[in-house]
């Protein structure tokens, strides 16, 4: 394990109520602005000591209470690194990097001599810190806390206020530290792409409560919470009645409004009742006319009422009884297609590629 | 030049005020970082307290010193006791005295130059195995230098002008307690020595107008550094 965590936390009126467990070696918080995960990552370091809590970074605990354990938080070994450098002023780069307890040994050890050779930093080592660029102070501040060794390195949203290149370079940076070094991280991020990156398990937190916890791609590709569909882009929600269940057929009926009705995986949703359901833009197929020996259970009549084209994409907005509903797919099939707004076409959807949504 | 009287009154001054400094600087450093950093709800009436000489009349601020350093006064009698001498009617009571009242601005100083500082430098620092102390030494003590060194020159260019507390808990004893301010007034009780006021009033002046020219300057230092 490297963080096993219980944690009850109020502040101005926001409470965080969080437990779980992670192997890591990365373990990606993953949620909107004030859903928590800074606090969550605050509690970790020892800057914020929740009302009730169990923490243990890799074993060692460092907060029980009530219990009355409290590690400080420079004995925890939980350097952080977030998305401003936050370098010493007054201390040139060498001096900044040798800050932590032991870090000046360090840097003259094998690892120190990695570290200083993965984030380039060889010809930085004798510069002020005020006449570094962007992308050189990054570098900086984060060997500065892999030369404090840390047990668990902890990212606070390390790329979100940088330009998108910056923000490339720093997150390749954290893949080689992962693969090289071998380092354990707690990674707080609101990017999905970037948790897929890097992150080995994920948390997802919505109003201070883990909405869901597993490998990232399957937490990102099956939502299993309507607050997870909307922050990572689920591009098609929707709030539907339950018609029936079809226990044989394995499959639930929804209705989309003038006669239309959606097969769904078979749920324990209530008859008569509204529920949520989500499925990627990608998961829609178009054709012109009703495909014949289908397996797929949903060939729905559908309007084009819209088309825009971003880049390599085209995202066809698509009437389907009451419901809007996008489909995305190439320019290429757009134009043998001869899509325009208005156009009826038959909208074709996997039973399997429909999410039931917590919420 | 200067008489022989007026060279003592300059050298006894800048010695009380550099002594009142020497003495504050460490506590005013102290309570100004805990009065910048410090969540409690201790902290207002603390910091109100430390501003009392700020605005209490400085005889007020002699009388209560008076009463607590005299000899029947609680520390004035242990001093005694330990000594077998007194305080007050002393160079030390007029150092106490400029102490006190270069006091405030001081940890004011202090205090707002730490406020200065970004406190997330303090908690990466905590966050990289410097403690609490070590943070302080290293981080924000470097930083808020300028703004401690600002401080201490306004709190000695305060203390060279103490006029109220000292005439009451030092009296106005040559070559023990007669500072600049003190001599000033004596020589404003007899008639016919505009000249010598004069002189006085002129060095007074050149002193403070130079403390606090350097108090600026460390100040712009500060602002220049805090932006960089």
């Amino acid at each position: 394990m490297i963080l096993e965590a219980r944690i009850l936390h109020q502040l101005h009126g926001f409470t965080l109520d969080v437990k779980f467990e992670s192997k890591g070696p990365v373990l990606g918080v993953f949620g909107a602005s004030g859903s928590g995960k800074s606090t969550l990552l605050h509690c970790v370091a020892g800057l914020a000591r929740p009302r009730e809590g169990d923490i243990s970074v890799r074993t060692r605990r460092v907060l029980l209470r009530p219990g009355g354990v409290f590690v400080a938080p420079e004995r925890r070994a939980t350097a952080l690194f977030s998305q401003d450098p936050l370098l010493f002023p007054h201390l040139s780069v060498r001096r900044n990097l040798s800050y932590a307890p032991g870090a000046a040994d360090q840097l003259e050890s094998e690892y120190g001599w990695k570290v200083v050779a993965l984030l380039r930093l060889e010809p930085l080592l004798e510069r002020g810190v005020a006449t570094l660029s962007g992308g050189e102070k990054q570098r900086v501040s984060l060997g500065r806390a892999l030369l404090a060794r840390p047990e668990l390195l902890l990212l606070d949203e390390p790329t979100s206020s940088l330009d998108a290149e910056l923000a490339r370079d720093v997150l390749g940076l954290l893949a080689q530290v992962k693969h090289e070094l071998k380092t354990s991280m707690l990674f707080v991020t609101h990017k999905a792409p970037e948790l897929l990156a890097l992150a080995d398990d994920c948390l997802v937190l919505d109003a201070g409560r883990i909405v869901a916890h597993g490998p990232p791609v399957s937490v990102l590709s099956r939502p299993k919470a309507i607050g997870v569909a909307n922050l990572v882009g689920v591009d098609n929600l929707l709030r539907l009645k339950v018609l029936r269940h079809d226990a044989e057929g394995g499959i639930t009926v929804l209705e989309l409004g003038e006669g239309l009705e959606l097969a769904a995986p078979l749920s324990q949703a209530e008859t008569g009742k509204l529920s949520s359901i989500g499925f990627y833009a990608d998961e829609v197929l178009l054709c012109l006319d009703r495909p014949a020996g289908l397996s797929a259970r949903n060939a729905l009549q559908a309007t084009v009422t819209s088309l825009d084209t971003m880049g390599h994409e085209v995202l066809a907005g698509l009437q389907l009884g009451r419901q809007q509903v996008r489909a995305r797919l190439t320019p290429a099939a757009a134009r043998d297609l001869d899509l325009s707004t208005g156009k009826s076409v038959v909208a074709v959807i996997k039973t399997a590629a429909i999410h039931w949504l917590e919420g | 030049m200067l008489t022989e009287a007026e060279t003592s009154v300059l050298y006894l001054s800048a010695q009380v005020a550099l002594l009142a400094v020497a003495c504050s600087i460490v506590p005013a450093t102290l309570l100004g970082w805990l009065l910048a950093r410090w969540n409690s709800a201790l902290r207002a009436p603390l910091q109100a307290l430390l501003m009392l000489p700020l605005v209490l009349p400085p005889v007020s601020t002699g009388y209560i010193l008076l009463a607590v350093f005299g000899r029947s006064g609680p520390l004035g009698a242990l001093w005694v006791q330990l000594t077998g001498e007194g305080i007050a009617y002393t160079t030390a009571a007029c150092v106490i005295a400029a102490a006190t009242v270069g006091f405030p601005l001081m940890v004011e100083s202090v205090r707002l130059s730490v406020l200065g500082v970004d406190p997330r430098l303090e908690q990466v620092s905590r966050s990289l195995g410097r403690g609490r102390w070590s943070t302080f030494a290293r981080v924000t003590l470097p930083l808020s230098l300028p703004g401690l060194l600002a401080g201490a020159v306004l709190g000695f260019a305060r203390a060279l002008g103490e006029f109220g507390a000292t005439i009451v808990i030092a009296g106005n004893i040559e070559g023990e307690t007669r500072t600049i301010p003190v001599a000033v007034y004596t020589l404003l009780n007899t008639p016919g020595n505009e000249t010598a006021v004069w002189r006085l009033v002129g060095l007074s002046v050149a002193l403070c107008v130079a403390a606090l020219m350097v108090a600026f300057w460390l100040a712009a230092r500060q602002r220049k550094r805090a932006g960089a």
